[in-house]
């Protein structure tokens, strides 16, 4: 019976042919415009690292205290989502997680060895060879550093993809060496490909950007004195001149992130946490009780805000303007099931049962349901594609609109045209099929 | 016009005045939050920075092998870029306005002070800074030579031998009272910083709606430092006209001077600003293309169920024209009809908007909608849905009356 | 076949209760055309819904085709309705935007055919109708006589145990009248039980029987005047 419900379907629609065009457009615009925005916000939501995400867990320490904080910064918790150095170092040092890293971004100049070619920026990530490891970095080239570079504070450098093929035309570079603030450093690994979004291991600045050009031994980068070029905040305590007095100052500037496998490990790294803090207060470094905090990569983008306020406005807009544009379509097929009474009046009297008539419209609803989704599919490519022309770079790396996106658009078009046709089918299947004879 | 039939019609075609009217309703909330958050951002991309903005240009420098005597290598880039022709001043600073990266520090009114008086975005220039920025000194003096001391990256500890401060800052410090030559401090640090100068205004790196900056976004102050280290921005100010002329030659003219750095970006604050407020301004757009399809969705809306209605009712049309209707009467007919409905769905849009907006406030941190948007939007809508009525009234009004005599 | 037994029908508003049918009986034997008369208002066309399952009774009992079908859901009705019933509307009642063939499809289809099937019962129903040609044409480009033969078609297709026709001559001139009556009366002489609604006593005579209906109860004809029925010609349904 489906065919046929879909020929009687087609039919109906080619019929009353305004009413069905003003109807898949209403569904139309309103599937474009709410794709557009979701294809915005589920780049903005994604888990960035799906297979581990509960796994990994960013790590906060109150070194502040509860009299100290920097209105805006902080949260409801007064925590800071970066950690001082000394407690950073404290972490490393006590390994009480599978893996872990601290690390920093900061950046330099790169003198190319062709003397003809001008020297450019870089920016680098300062980080532990765990890095790579516990964020499953993939390698095209080589691989990390190790835990003896690490310690050794080697001159080595892991390149991304981009910067290879800028300055090796894409060519295995591992064992060569490039030049950055005038000090040689050996290319060990290259990566492949790697782009996670958002660029969850560091919220501070651009979300959404592309991760460094030059990792190198976290260890390297504070020998050779390289400061943050991420966010540093000092809450206008003492400290001292120079890079020694900025590292033991409680400034916090460090990301620390720690691989937890289980949940038992995450529970036992938390009292691991408030053991350390307690002990900094018998110390007298902190005169507060132990106020620490890990958060696995969900919590921790729900935590940094990182779908922002506008999208979500955006997103808000568009389920509305989906709502107005079905009942819009609810309307009109109101008026066109009503239309067309007589007929299903005759239907009846020839036999359909209701629930014949029932799916007979919702079928008809689901058509207009289809249509409007592939013509919303066509107008949230022009909404992305004008977005794309809108919108900063960082935020327009958001609008690829994937497969499952096209997926998505055409489910939730038929099923809210279905939804919203449930009205009029319920009306059109209770026509009662004596009113036909009675209406002469 | 007697509304006793309009009304019993109404009541007869429930549903598709009901859904009308909440189309109405919905259309009016998302269009008077819809504007209003337009007209917000639109406001905000065009808040002056206070500077010179039209001809002041700024070159990230950054040195390439870790050069030795960075002091030296800035002061000759300096008077380098100040003896250009066109060249008002330059100077050096780690920020600037609308950079979106910068300083911010707590300022206190006495050493012991536990938490900020007031928060300041810190601008590090020398002597030249005002010149360079453009900025308007409304009161005081601007850095003497010997207060300018070098600090070498942000991990030097040295505290300022002065400050101007903007207008607002000052304000905010000492509310109604002269600012000027009072004393304040760096909160934690127990030196004293004179204010010897008040500029009438100069914005904080940071623009957003929200976010860090939001809440302070006119108290700034310059310190008198010059910023050495490997990356830094050169702020140039240029006679009026010779802007991008000088982008180029100001470049070009470093690169004579050394060739060992790389200069990552040169753009004006024209441009600056361009990219600053992009997403604001994207924001506004993408709003305003959405406004307008709703509004468009919603007319359509109407013409169809009010097309379909006179088509159910041409024999009753028919009927009241051969009875004497005028064709005035019957198009009266359909616009009261929709009139009542859209001042139903206004009632009802006005509520949902208000409520909206309430809990944008507390979610987003957004500000209260103004009372005026509210009655902008209903009169919208009313008008908007007599508009829509118009067609199909028009079309009702054109039936003959003959038809009343024909069979069905 | 058909037997109505002290069958009641009510129609309730909010002051008054008004009955269309009360204590009405009436018995149709298979192969019988019986002609149901009576003024307008009698209740003629509430009898025909009822008969055809269109609408629910209020008291008493309808045996169709042996079966009590009172306290039938919807869905058992619709069932009946397609099995047993073949409808012959005043107005024909065709669907204007399917074309002959598909309009008479529209009861094989709800019977669950296969399309070999219908195939076969519509060329067969044209055939009986003399509209093999105009398979493929709307309604809109037939005469009334021929949307009415088509109707009769429809009827037919699903071989039906009995006919409902209301009126099937009031939307006709004479002569095409005429013709569909004729057809008629061939079907019953094939065997088909009809059972005809109309206000005309001239169609009414060429039934085998005449049903007579005053204020929803059949009165026996024979203890009437002709008179009421000819006077009551006059007035419309």
């Amino acid at each position: 019976m489906f065919s046929y419900y879909l020929a009687l379907a087609l039919r109906s629609l080619k019929r009353n042919l305004v009413l069905t065009v003003l109807m898949i457009a209403a569904i139309g615009v309103g599937i474009g415009a709410l794709m557009t925005t979701l294809t915005l916000f589920r780049a903005m939501d994604a888990d960035p690292i799906p297979q581990k995400s509960r796994q990994l867990y960013a790590v906060q320490i109150d070194n502040w205290g509860p009299s100290k904080s920097l209105p805006g910064l902080g949260d409801s918790e007064n925590l800071q989502p970066q950690i001082s150095y000394t407690d950073a170092m404290a972490l490393m040092h006590a390994h009480a997680a599978a893996r872990q890293t601290v690390a920093y971004v900061t950046g330099a100049a790169l003198t190319p060895a062709n003397p003809d070619l001008r020297p450019f920026q870089v920016v680098m990530r300062a980080a532990y060879t765990d890095f790579f490891a516990m964020f499953a970095v993939p390698f095209q080239f080589g691989g990390p550093w190790s835990a003896a570079d690490d310690e050794g504070r080697a001159d080595v450098v892991v390149l991304s993809k981009d910067l290879n093929d800028k300055l090796f035309s894409g060519a295995n570079s591992v064992g060569k060496s490039i030049n950055i603030d005038g000090r040689d450093y050996r290319v060990l690994g290259v990566l492949s490909r790697w782009q996670p979004m958002p660029k969850f291991y560091d919220l501070n600045n651009n979300q959404f950007g592309t991760p460094e050009e030059v990792f190198l031994p976290f260890t390297r980068a504070i020998e050779s004195q390289m400061s943050t070029w991420g966010n540093s905040n000092c809450s206008g305590s003492e400290r001292d001149a120079g890079w020694e007095g900025t590292l033991r100052s409680e400034c916090v500037w460090l990301q620390f992130w720690a691989e937890l496998p289980t949940a038992a490990d995450a529970a036992h790294y938390r009292e691991f946490l408030n053991n350390y803090a307690a002990e900094q207060r018998r110390a007298g470094r902190f005169t507060w009780p132990p106020h620490t905090r890990i958060r696995d990569v969900r919590e921790w983008l729900t935590y940094q805000h990182v779908v922002s306020q506008e999208v979500r406005i955006l997103v808000l807009v568009s389920f509305s303007f989906l709502l107005v544009c079905l009942l819009n379509a609810m309307g009109l097929m109101l008026a066109k099931i009503m239309g067309r009474a007589p007929d299903i009046g005759v239907r009846r009297a020839l036999g359909a049962n209701r629930r014949a008539i029932f799916a007979q419209c919702l079928i008809e609803a689901g058509v207009v349901g289809f249509a409007g989704g592939l013509l919303g599919l066509a107008l949230t490519g022009l909404g992305l594609f004008g977005l794309r022309a809108l919108l900063s770079e960082e935020a327009a790396r958001l609008t690829d609109f994937g497969f499952v996106n096209v997926a998505i658009a055409i489910v939730i078009s038929i099923l809210s045209t279905m939804l919203a046709g449930l009205y009029p089918t319920w009306r059109a299947a209770h026509v009662q099929p004596a009113w036909q004879l009675k209406a002469q | 016009m007697e509304l006793g039939p309009i009304l019993s019609a109404m009541r007869r075609n429930k549903v598709g005045a009901v859904l009308i009217a909440v189309q109405m309703a919905i259309t009016l909330a998302i269009l008077c939050n819809g504007l209003f958050i337009i007209e917000q951002r639109i406001t905000l991309s065009q808040r002056p920075t206070g500077t010179d903005e039209a001809n002041v240009f700024v070159i990230t420098n950054q040195w390439a092998g870790n050069p030795p005597d960075l002091a030296a290598l800035q002061q000759t880039d300096l008077a380098a870029l100040r003896a250009l022709p066109g060249v008002v001043d330059a100077t050096v600073s780690q920020s600037f306005p609308l950079s979106g990266g910068g300083s911010t520090d707590g300022i206190g009114l006495n050493p012991d002070q536990k938490s900020e008086t007031a928060l300041s975005a810190v601008y590090l220039v020398d002597e030249h800074g005002i010149d360079a920025l453009g900025v308007k000194l409304i009161a005081g003096r601007n850095f003497n030579t010997d207060e300018v001391v070098e600090l070498h990256g942000f991990t030097d500890r040295k505290q300022a031998a002065a400050a101007i401060i903007t207008r607002a800052l000052a304000e905010k410090l000492f509310p109604g009272q002269n600012a000027l030559g009072r004393p304040i401090y760096s909160l934690g640090e127990k030196k004293v910083i004179p204010i010897v100068g008040i500029v009438d205004q100069l914005q904080v790196p940071w623009v957003g709606a929200s976010g860090w900056g939001s809440k302070f976004s006119e108290q700034s102050m310059l310190v008198p430092f010059r910023f050495v280290s490997t990356s830094y921005h050169y702020i140039v100010r240029t006679k009026p006209g010779q802007l991008i002329g000088l982008m180029q030659a100001a470049q070009k003219k470093l690169f004579e001077v050394n060739r060992g750095r790389v200069l990552q970006k040169t753009r004006s604050l024209t441009e600056a600003r361009q990219k600053a407020y992009q997403d604001d301004i994207g924001l506004a757009i993408i709003l305003g293309v959405v406004c307008a399809a709703l509004v468009a969705v919603t007319a359509f809306g109407i013409v169809g169920l009010t097309s379909y209605w006179v088509a159910q009712r041409r024999r009753q049309i028919g009927i009241r024209r051969a009875l004497g209707a005028t064709k005035n009467a019957i198009v009266r007919y359909f616009q009261t009809e929709n009139f009542l409905i859209a001042a139903a769905g206004a009632a009802v849009g006005i509520a949902l908007a208000v409520s909206l907006n309430l809990w944008m406030v507390n979610a987003f941190e957004m500000q209260r909608l103004h009372v005026g948007y509210a009655v902008v939007g209903a009169i919208v809508v009313l008008l908007l849905g007599q508009v829509a009525v118009l067609w199909p009234a028009m079309k009702a009004a054109s039936i003959p009356p003959a038809l009343a005599t024909r069979a069905v | 076949m058909l037997k109505m037994t002290h069958l009641s029908k009510a129609y309730r508003t909010e002051v008054v209760e008004t009955f269309a049918l009360r204590d009405f009986s009436i018995h149709v034997r298979e192969g019988e055309f019986v002609a149901v008369t009576g003024p307008s208002g009698s209740g003629k066309t509430t009898f025909l819904t009822i008969a055809g399952l269109l609408e629910e009774f209020s008291g008493g009992e309808y045996q169709l085709d042996g079966a009590n079908v009172r306290g039938l859901n919807d869905n058992q009705r619709s069932r009946l309705r397609n099995e047993k019933i073949g409808f012959i509307f005043q107005a024909f009642n065709l669907i204007a935007d399917l074309n002959v063939q598909d309009n008479i499809d529209v009861p094989l289809r709800y019977r669950g055919f296969n399309a070999a099937e219908r195939r076969r019962r519509i060329q067969e129903a044209l055939g009986r109708v003399g509209l093999s040609a105009r398979s493929r044409h709307y309604p809109a480009e037939l005469s009334g006589g021929q949307q009415q033969r088509v109707a009769i078609a429809r009827a037919l297709a699903g071989s039906p145990r009995l006919l409902l026709a209301d009126e099937p001559t009031g939307n006709l001139d004479t002569q095409m009248a005429r013709g569909v009556l004729d057809l008629l009366e061939e079907l019953h002489r094939d065997g088909a039980t009809i059972v005809m609604v109309t206000h005309d006593p001239e169609l009414a005579v060429r039934a085998q029987r005449e049903v007579h209906i005053v204020d929803g109860q059949v009165v026996d004809l024979a203890a009437q005047p002709r008179l009421v029925a000819t006077t009551s010609a006059a007035a419309n349904t």
